[in-house]
């Protein structure tokens, strides 16, 4: 029997090597997977979709906890998306959409804003929603003593007021052209007014959903798994459509693969292109990519002897060939980036060809060097984090790279929580890192590289120019105006390096060619579900 | 007996104190703590210290701690921070799929390994100790995580099925739980067996040469009767200690089979609460963990005595 299952074994391991050798170019099992439009909430609208049924989803992540208003990790968000609901909605496309709210309008001077909110919102617990609890959950949010991660986000806000039982007054103390994307799904959620005056409400959330969204929580179970199920009382008018979903933990890809082929698992997002491999031919399962606001970059922390010479920086960035990394780190699922993630580079981001030292240049990577008084090169350390199997091979080929201009890098893999602990001391040396983002260049950029104290400046960076124009940025309405202030900034950024974008992955979706309609929300979160369906 | 009794359990609250002691000031010496998990790369000082003072992480770490074993020595592991759940909750549950994990474990590995070794003993230098000894060296030199992935792979290619992929407890129903953990409790047990088969084929060639074997041979006893009567009562002690042993060795195995295929048990808990350094579940776990082994020891000294009574008297 052992000798049956290890020869068997061993032939599959063998058909997946063959598989994976040649260029490393997208395989042909694999498409591109639909997209949302514009103005569609959640996901494109569902023709002939059928109501009912139970969706198993494989997840490596567990949500630590399904507080939205204490709780900022991804592997929270991503969940609690479908039970929690802001006023907006955080479109694929970039736009915030009214969610909860029905109609938006802005003062002139950009500092009011008036949202008419939806009628027949009701909660999980059956109560309709009104303004209170809207300005009660965004009060709570903002209010810095509650201990929310997501407060520095709504800090512009001055006053919430509630005119009507319909209509919320926003009053701001400066302008904020990012307020919108804001009051979208990260952070908070509207949920009933003096929700927290129990003394175990957080607790109480992980145990029952408060929220309006599609869908309520039924059960967390630890290290086992997520079920949800639709709720009834839902305001909209398309999805839900499934039933029941039942996210189940699992730890290892192999465990995910092996569920997939034996059709326990509907749904998953798969961490790496050898678990497509390994699914290809399979039965009843399809595979789609979708684009990410994911990305993988390599920072340089300008307190960091000898990055604190931007010609050292600038050395780094021309001695590295973006799309060799990514091929090796991510083959032929990804986007080469220029100064901005891969879903906002065409409506945010600075032309690639405008984008300094986007081209390798070896010659002009020592030129630079020696200016520095570095023509013998240096040594350094690349921090790589455990756990992130991409970084692996980036560092191999940047190693390499580098070592090619005289700059001999050792690779340090340190714990996440190590890594997160020098990061907050803003200690993060020379490092691989992997961001996610909201689609707004204001959320993206602001905190990472506006100045102490009012941005985080992690890289310590210190740019007077960037943080100038990342504050113009923010207080100019006018959609093309703020564009070309945030091009502005990136031209500086691409100059002056604190950090190396080097690519957005694609999401690598394995799903049963039974659930229909399920598109993946760049963000990675799990918003598609509420638009897909099942068949028999 | 009851003297020893009683100055071993008091060797083992000593070094459960200790052990809770180096274990409370071990989680806090890993790098980055709860905060720094739960806020992740927003970094808001108020939230931060918000957070802080509400897990009481401003005060010296002894008051902590005695806080702590006050709580402890009452039954009460206190709240786990990062999921709001009672830790005794957390820990017992997952205790209850770790342990029905071992014993399965030694059970099946016991019902393999011992007959195989004394076997291989008996039949020493023959074709049949030659299989026993391969199959020794290829469990004991096969990585538990390995093995796993390939049980849980080959079974799935070879046999179409893979276990179902949440975890059901006997009670709710026992053919379901039984799908669960066959997987999980064949990785385990193969390589233990392994282990054991090894161990008491040793003990059997070594109390084949005794006198007391020579005698019983030569005053005409059936094999049958000098194996099990004689043999396997005289090395009954040693096998005894190393199933303790392994007991032990199966808990830690299990942290990594409970990764791999999903269980929701003690050392899969200890894993995702050391990663979000939520200090009450690891030490609640680690005093369980620590609880256990003692208890094994104890029961095991108490069993020699039972068994050899050579050993009453010290």
């Amino acid at each position: 029997m052992l000798a049956v299952v290890l020869a068997s074994v061993l032939m599959l391991g063998a058909c997946s090597s063959v598989d994976q050798g040649g260029n490393g170019s997208p395989s042909k099992d694999i498409s591109v997977g639909p997209s949302a439009g514009e103005s569609d909430l959640y996901g494109p609208p569902a023709e002939n979709a059928k109501q009912g049924g139970s969706l198993t989803v494989a997840s490596m992540t567990e949500p630590p906890s399904l507080d939205p208003y204490h709780q900022a990790s991804d592997a929270r968000i991503q969940f609690t998306g479908l039970m929690y609901q802001g006023l907006m909605y955080e479109s694929a496309s970039g736009t915030a959409l009214p969610l909860l709210a029905e109609d938006v309008s802005v003062s002139d001077d950009g500092l009011t804003y008036t949202f008419k909110l939806r009628e027949d919102v009701m909660f999980h617990n059956g109560d309709l929603m009104t303004s209170e609890d809207v300005k009660y959950s965004y009060d709570y949010i903002r209010d810095a003593e509650n201990g929310s991660p997501g407060a520095g986000d709504f800090q512009s806000i001055e006053e919430i007021e509630t005119p009507d039982d319909a209509t919320v007054v926003l009053t701001l103390s400066q302008p904020n052209s990012a307020l919108l994307m804001t009051l979208t799904n990260k952070y908070g959620g509207v949920i009933p007014a003096g929700y927290f005056d129990s003394p175990d409400a957080e607790n109480q959330m992980n145990v029952e959903s408060v929220g309006t969204g599609p869908y309520k929580l039924v059960e967390l179970r630890k290290n086992s798994n997520l079920t949800l199920a639709s709720h009834e009382g839902y305001w909209g008018d398309e999805g839900p459509y499934i039933d029941e979903i039942v996210f189940e933990f699992m730890p290892t890809s192999a465990a995910i693969v092996v569920a997939l082929q034996n059709a326990r698992v509907d749904l998953a997002v798969l961490p790496r292109i050898q678990d497509a491999e390994q699914l290809q031919g399979a039965e009843g399962i399809a595979i789609e990519t979708f684009p990410s606001l994911n990305h993988k970059a390599l920072d340089l922390d300008g307190n960091y002897p000898p990055l604190d010479d931007v010609r050292v920086r600038q050395a780094i960035a021309s001695a590295i060939d973006k799309s060799v990394v990514a091929q090796a780190a991510a083959p032929g699922q990804h986007q080469v980036l220029g100064t901005i993630t891969a879903g906002m580079q065409d409506s945010w981001g600075l032309p690639l060809e405008e984008v300094p030292f986007q081209e390798r240049d070896v010659e002009r990577a020592k030129e630079l060097l020696a200016e520095a008084g570095l023509e013998d090169g240096f040594d350094i350390d690349l921090t790589i984090i455990n756990g992130y199997d991409w970084m692996n091979p980036a560092a191999v080929v940047i190693t390499q790279q580098l070592d090619e201009v005289g700059i001999r890098v050792k690779t340090k893999k340190v714990e996440l929580g190590t890594w997160i602990e020098n990061f907050q001391q803003a200690k993060m040396g020379f490092t691989m890192n992997d961001w996610g983002s909201q689609p707004d260049p204001n959320l993206l950029f602001y905190r990472h590289f506006h100045a102490n104290p009012e941005g985080s400046d992690f890289r310590n960076w210190d740019n007077a120019e960037a943080s100038k124009l990342l504050d113009e940025g923010i207080a100019t309405a006018d959609q093309e105006e703020r564009a070309s202030i945030y091009k502005e900034f990136q031209k500086v950024l691409g100059e002056t390096v604190p950090t190396v974008m080097l690519y957005s992955p694609e999401y690598l979706v394995a799903r049963s060619t039974k659930l229909e309609n399920y598109v993946q929300h760049p963000s990675g979160w799990f918003f598609g579900l509420v638009q897909a369906y099942l068949v028999e | 007996m009851l003297g020893m009794l009683t100055r071993r359990v008091a060797a083992s609250v000593v070094t459960a104190l200790l052990a809770s002691v180096v274990v409370f000031l071990l989680v806090r010496a890993v790098p980055g703590d709860v905060v720094q998990q739960m806020l992740g790369q927003t970094s808001d000082p108020a939230a931060e210290q918000a957070l802080r003072l509400f897990f009481g992480m401003d005060r010296p770490v002894h008051t902590q701690y005695f806080e702590w074993l006050g709580g402890a020595v009452r039954g009460d592991l206190g709240t786990a921070w990062v999921s709001g759940r009672d830790v005794l909750d957390l820990v017992g549950g997952a205790l209850f799929v770790t342990l029905e994990l071992t014993f399965l474990t030694l059970i099946l590995a016991t019902v393999v390994g011992v007959p195989l070794g004394l076997v291989a003993g008996i039949r020493e230098g023959k074709v049949i100790d030659s299989v026993v000894q391969s199959f020794s060296v290829i469990g004991l030199s096969t990585p538990i995580f390995w093995f796993g992935l390939l049980l849980l792979i080959g079974v799935s290619a070879v046999l179409g099925w893979s276990p179902p992929l949440s975890y059901e407890s006997p009670v709710q129903g026992l053919g379901a739980n039984l799908q669960v953990m066959v997987l999980p409790v064949l990785s385990l047990a193969l390589l233990q067996a392994a282990a054991y088969a090894q161990f008491v084929r040793q003990a059997v060639i070594s109390a084949v040469g005794e006198q007391y074997v020579v005698t019983a041979r030569a005053k005409g006893m059936p094999e049958r009767v000098v194996l099990f009567k004689h043999i396997l009562r005289n090395i009954l002690v040693q096998l005894i200690t190393f199933g303790g042993l392994l007991l032990i060795q199966i808990l830690g195995g299990a942290v990594v089979i409970e990764s791999i295929f999903g269980l929701p048990g003690l050392g899969r808990l200890l894993l995702t609460s050391i990663s979000a350094r939520d200090y009450p579940v690891v030490q609640g776990g680690l005093l369980v963990v620590v609880l256990m082994s003692l208890l094994v020891n104890l029961v095991i000294d108490v069993l020699y005595r039972v068994i050899d009574p050579r050993l009453k008297v010290g």
